[in-house]
């Protein structure tokens, strides 16, 4: 386990399932995270298109990492989440 | 080690399935690819008799821990690509192993159909989706293209209509299959332009989609219109190559089951959407799930 301080962002819409999905996983695991709605943010859904190649949600950035869609297994890798 | 039933599929006929043969205590396998199936991508259910609303996510994932709460085996993250006999037992196999049992219930529901066409796979997620509740606001100010004009693919539309700049729905056929009143009421947004008669034959691009060519069915004429955004909704397919040796398939390729789930094949039993049942409902797949485990029960005292 690092000591390094997490840093999670969520892009997402609030329509989507996974994103709901993704999120309560994080949450469930006391996982704090900043909550980027990108049916609002325009500037932030520019960015996550860009970074990301695809214009899916959800997508999220663990510590600069990109992971598309809800893949629990990499997230929970990243997370240190058995 | 034979089984007295495996069970393929983890949606809501496959987990009521595995529920009840639990409870009937016979040994059961319960192999699936992933949890919930269709039902995850409903954002509401209202119709699901004790719950007056719930997700679709959170009501299979209460499904999955019912059905984890009891002493029953479970493969994950398993497709199953072959189904056979050996005498009157049946061989299950997922690519890596095998499993044998006496009788097997075929409970793998639909996916979304595919077009099959250049460039659908390559720009996946990069403009081509198949989720427009999760994607549309993606597309702000752009023009797109909805494949589909049945009620599906007018819903997607009605969902573009909010944020894209122009929406093009395509239909194969002569007339669009969807709702008049809901056709006006797209006809009313002034950006919905309806195309019928069409074959969709490529999406094109570079880093994401730039547009698509489609051929008029009459004149065989190509056109090719300039969009950002397509999406698929050209309805749900069966997957039933696996079992196709031992099963009887209607003319749009589910299954046909008799009103106890038997399919031609003594001991192979199927339940839920994948099945030739007129209506798709979760309840109706859950209630088809409980009955092929209690025909298959029947047909195991038999033996």
């Amino acid at each position: 386990m690092t000591e390094q301080k997490l840093k999670v962002r969520v892009f997402s819409t609030p329509t989507c399932p996974y994103c709901v999905a993704l999120k309560g996983h994080l949450k469930d695991h006391n996982i704090e995270f900043e909550d980027i709605d990108v049916s609002q943010d325009l500037v932030a859904q520019k960015e996550m298109i860009e970074r990301s190649g695809q214009y899916g949600v959800p997508v999220a950035d663990i510590n600069g990492e990109i992971i598309v869609g809800f893949n629990q297994e990499r997230i929970n890798q990243l997370l240190n989440i058995n | 080690m034979i089984y007295d039933l495996i069970i393929i599929g983890g949606g809501p006929a496959g987990i009521t399935a595995g529920i009840y043969a639990a409870r009937k205590k016979i040994k059961t396998l319960l192999i699936t690819k992933d949890w919930g199936g269709q039902v995850t991508k409903a954002i509401e259910i209202e119709n699901w008799p004790g719950i007056k609303k719930i997700s679709g996510m959170d009501l299979m994932k209460q499904m999955t821990e019912h059905l984890k709460n009891f002493e029953i085996e479970i493969k994950e993250h398993k497709e199953i690509i072959d189904l056979d006999k050996n005498g009157d037992n049946f061989i299950v196999n997922d690519g890596e192993e095998k499993y044998e049992a006496k009788t097997v219930i075929i409970a793998t529901g639909k996916i979304p159909r595919s077009l099959n066409i250049p460039g659908e796979d390559q720009f996946k997620g990069k403009g081509v989706s198949i989720c427009s509740t999760c994607d549309a606001p993606m597309f702000k100010d752009k023009d797109v293209a909805v494949i589909g004009g049945g009620n599906a693919g007018f819903g997607v539309a009605q969902d573009m209509v909010k944020y894209a700049h122009k929406v093009y729905v395509l239909e194969f056929f002569e007339e669009m299959k969807g709702d008049p009143i809901t056709k006006e009421k797209l006809a009313q947004s002034g950006i919905v332009e309806f195309i019928t008669n069409v074959a969709v034959k490529e999406i094109k691009g570079t880093k994401f989609v730039e547009s698509l060519v489609y051929e008029d069915r009459k004149n065989g004429k190509n056109t090719e219109i300039n969009v950002g955004g397509v999406f698929i909704s050209v309805g749900m397919s069966a997957k039933v190559g696996f079992a196709e040796k031992w099963v009887e398939l209607n003319n749009i390729g589910e299954i046909v089951i008799d009103k106890d789930n038997n399919t031609k094949t003594p001991g192979l039993f199927a339940a839920g959407d994948i099945t030739d049942i007129k209506y798709e409902q979760i309840v109706i797949a859950c209630g088809e799930g409980a009955k092929a485990v209690l025909a298959a029960t029947d047909y195991l005292k038999t033996k």
